[in-house]
C-alpha cells in the first residue's frame, strides 16, 4: 500500500460509516507506549469529529488485548468515570494493516510526566481527590454487569494474586537479559506470603497512575486514558500501582505527587466502599513494583529486538528499571524476615 | 542493568538516523527527539560511572560470598571460588559478563538462605541489594 495513513483511514471510515469521510490533521502523538496513537479530525457531511486512533505497533512495551481496552472504555464511558467514548474496534486491521480502535478525543486537557517535579501544582490536592475517587468508583463497579466481562475472565477471590504474580514473574523469566536478583527475591517473598483474598472482584485498569489521565488545569480529571492492561481482579492491585513511588518522581510526602498517602487511601475507601487491609495492601504494593520491573524488563528486550528504534523503550528499560530496583530493594530491606 | 550504555548510544544513533514518518506530527517528533536527548544525557552519566559501579558491585557480591561459608559446600564450592576471583577484564562488556555470573550465583545463594530460614544472611543479602541498586542509580538531569 502506498497511500498515506490518513487516506487509508478515510477509506476505512467511509466504508464503516456508509458516507464519505475525509481525515484531516492526522498526527501521531506520544500518548501510550503500547499502541501507536494518532489524533485526527473526521470530516463528514454532518460536521467535524475530533477522534483518536489507537493502532497496534510492530513491537511494544507490553502485549495487550485491544479488545479488552475497547470494552473497558465502553464499560465506564458515561458511567461516572471520565473514560473517552469508544467508537470502532477493528480486529483484522483492514486498510490500516494492524488491529486498531477509534475513540472520541477529549480536547483541552493537560497531562503530566511522572518524572516532572510538582507536576500537578497548584491543584494537586483537588486533582488527587478526583484521581483517587475515580479509581474508587472503578473498584466499586460490578464487572459482571459491564461489557468488559465479555472478554475478561473473573478469577476466584483467592486466586487474584496468584494469577497476576504468575503472569508477571513469567515475563521476568522470559525476557530477562541480565540476572535480576532483586526482583526475583521480591517474587519469592510474594509467593511465600500471599495476601488475604480480594474483598470483591473489580475491573482493574492495570495502568492507573500519574501521567495516564488528562485534567482541566482546575483540579478535575477529564479523561482516564491507557486502559490497555484492563482486566478483572483484586481492586487493591490498581491502588498499589497508583501509589507506587515510581510515579511521584522524587517526592516522598505525597503519593503520585498529589495527596498524602493516608488521605489518598481514605478517598479511595470512601468512593469504593471497600477497606484497605494494611497487610494485604503491603503485598499489592510490593507486587506493583514487581509488575513494573517486569514491564521494564520487557521493554529492554523489545528495545534490542526492535533494532533500538523506539527511544521510549530504551528509557523504560533503563532509568525506570533502575528506579524500580531501588524501590524494591528498599521495600524488601524494610520488611520483616 | 539493561540495556547497556553501548546499546543506548547505538539506539540513539539508530533513532536519529531514521527519517521521521510522514504521519508523525511536529509534537511527536519533538517528543521523540526530547527522549533521545534524555537518553544521551543518561548515557553520559553512565559512561562516567558504569565501570566503577560494576567493579564495586562485583567486589561487594564477592565479599558477601566470602562470609557465606556455610553454603559453599551445598553450592559445590562455587562461592569460595567466586569470592577469590578479581576482575581482570575491565571493559564494560567484560565487567558485565562477570557481574552476570556473580548475580546468578547470588540468586542461588539467596534461595538457599531463605529455605534455611537464615535471617542473618538474609538481612546481609537484602542490605547488599540496597547498595547494588543505589550504586546503579541514574538521575534525570544529572
Amino acid at each position: 500500500m502506498t497511500s498515506s495513513l490518513a487516506e487509508r483511514l478515510g477509506a476505512y471510515l467511509t466504508r464503516a460509516w456508509g458516507e464519505p469521510v475525509a481525515v484531516e490533521k492526522l498526527a501521531r502523538i506520544s500518548g501510550g507506549a503500547s499502541r501507536e496513537t494518532y489524533r485526527f479530525d473526521a470530516v463528514l457531511g454532518s460536521g467535524r469529529r475530533p477522534l483518536i486512533l489507537r493502532r497496534d505497533p510492530p513491537g511494544s512495551l507490553i502485549e495487550t488485548d485491544r479488545r479488552s481496552e475497547y470494552l473497558a472504555l465502553k464499560s465506564f464511558h458515561g458511567a461516572g468515570v471520565a473514560a473517552p467514548e469508544p467508537l470502532i474496534l477493528e480486529l483484522e486491521g483492514a486498510e490500516l494493516e494492524r488491529p486498531f480502535f477509534i475513540m472520541a478525543r477529549v480536547d483541552g486537557g493537560m497531562t503530566a510526566s511522572p518524572f516532572q517535579p510538582d507536576a500537578y501544582a497548584p491543584h494537586a490536592a483537588e486533582i488527587g481527590a478526583d484521581f483517587f475517587g475515580t479509581l474508587g468508583r472503578i473498584a466499586a463497579a460490578d464487572p459482571a454487569t459491564l461489557p468488559i466481562a465479555e472478554v475478561c475472565e473473573a478469577p476466584a477471590l483467592d486466586g487474584c494474586w496468584r494469577r497476576e504474580l504468575d503472569y508477571w514473574s513469567g515475563v521476568v523469566e522470559a525476557d530477562e537479559l541480565h540476572p535480576q536478583p532483586i526482583v526475583r527475591a521480591a517474587i519469592r517473598r510474594l509467593r511465600r506470603n500471599p495476601p488475604t483474598p480480594a474483598q470483591k472482584i473489580s475491573v482493574v485498569h492495570g495502568d492507573y497512575r500519574s501521567g495516564n489521565f488528562l485534567h482541566d488545569g482546575q483540579g478535575h480529571v477529564i479523561a482516564v486514558l491507557d486502559w490497555e492492561m484492563a482486566h478483572l481482579g483484586d481492586p487493591l492491585e490498581d491502588l498499589g500501582w497508583a501509589i507506587d513511588p515510581l510515579w511521584c518522581h522524587s517526592e516522598t510526602e505525597r503519593v503520585s505527587g498529589m495527596l498524602p498517602r493516608a488521605e489518598a487511601i481514605a478517598v479511595w475507601e470512601r468512593a469504593s466502599g471497600l477497606r484497605v487491609d494494611p497487610a494485604a495492601f503491603a503485598w499489592w504494593e510490593l507486587f506493583a513494583s514487581v509488575k513494573g520491573q517486569a514491564i521494564w524488563t520487557s521493554s529492554a528486550k523489545e528495545y534490542r529486538d526492535g533494532g533500538y528504534m523506539e527511544p521510549i523503550l530504551g528509557f523504560s528499560g533503563w532509568l525506570t528499571a533502575r528506579r524500580h530496583d531501588e524501590i524494591l530493594a528498599e521495600r524488601l530491606a524494610r520488611m520483616e524476615p | 542493568m539493561t540495556p547497556s550504555v553501548q546499546e543506548v548510544m547505538r539506539g540513539c544513533a539508530a533513532a536519529l538516523s531514521q527519517p521521521p514518518s510522514p504521519d508523525a506530527g511536529p509534537d511527536y517528533f519533538a517528543s521523540r527527539v526530547g527522549m533521545i536527548s534524555m537518553l544521551a544525557n543518561l548515557a553520559a552519566q553512565e559512561a562516567d560511572h558504569a565501570a566503577s559501579a560494576a567493579i564495586a558491585e562485583n567486589a561487594d557480591i564477592r565479599a558477601l560470598f566470602a562470609t557465606a561459608k556455610a553454603y559453599d559446600g551445598p553450592l559445590g564450592g562455587r562461592l569460595g571460588k567466586a569470592a577469590a576471583e578479581v576482575d581482570t577484564d575491565l571493559s564494560l562488556t567484560g565487567l558485565d559478563a562477570a557481574n552476570a555470573g556473580l548475580r546468578r550465583l547470588l540468586i542461588e545463594l539467596h534461595e538457599r538462605v531463605e529455605d534455611a530460614g537464615d535471617a542473618v544472611t538474609d538481612r546481609a543479602i537484602l542490605a547488599l541489594y540496597v547498595r547494588m541498586a543505589q550504586g546503579r542509580r541514574l538521575q534525570l538531569g544529572g
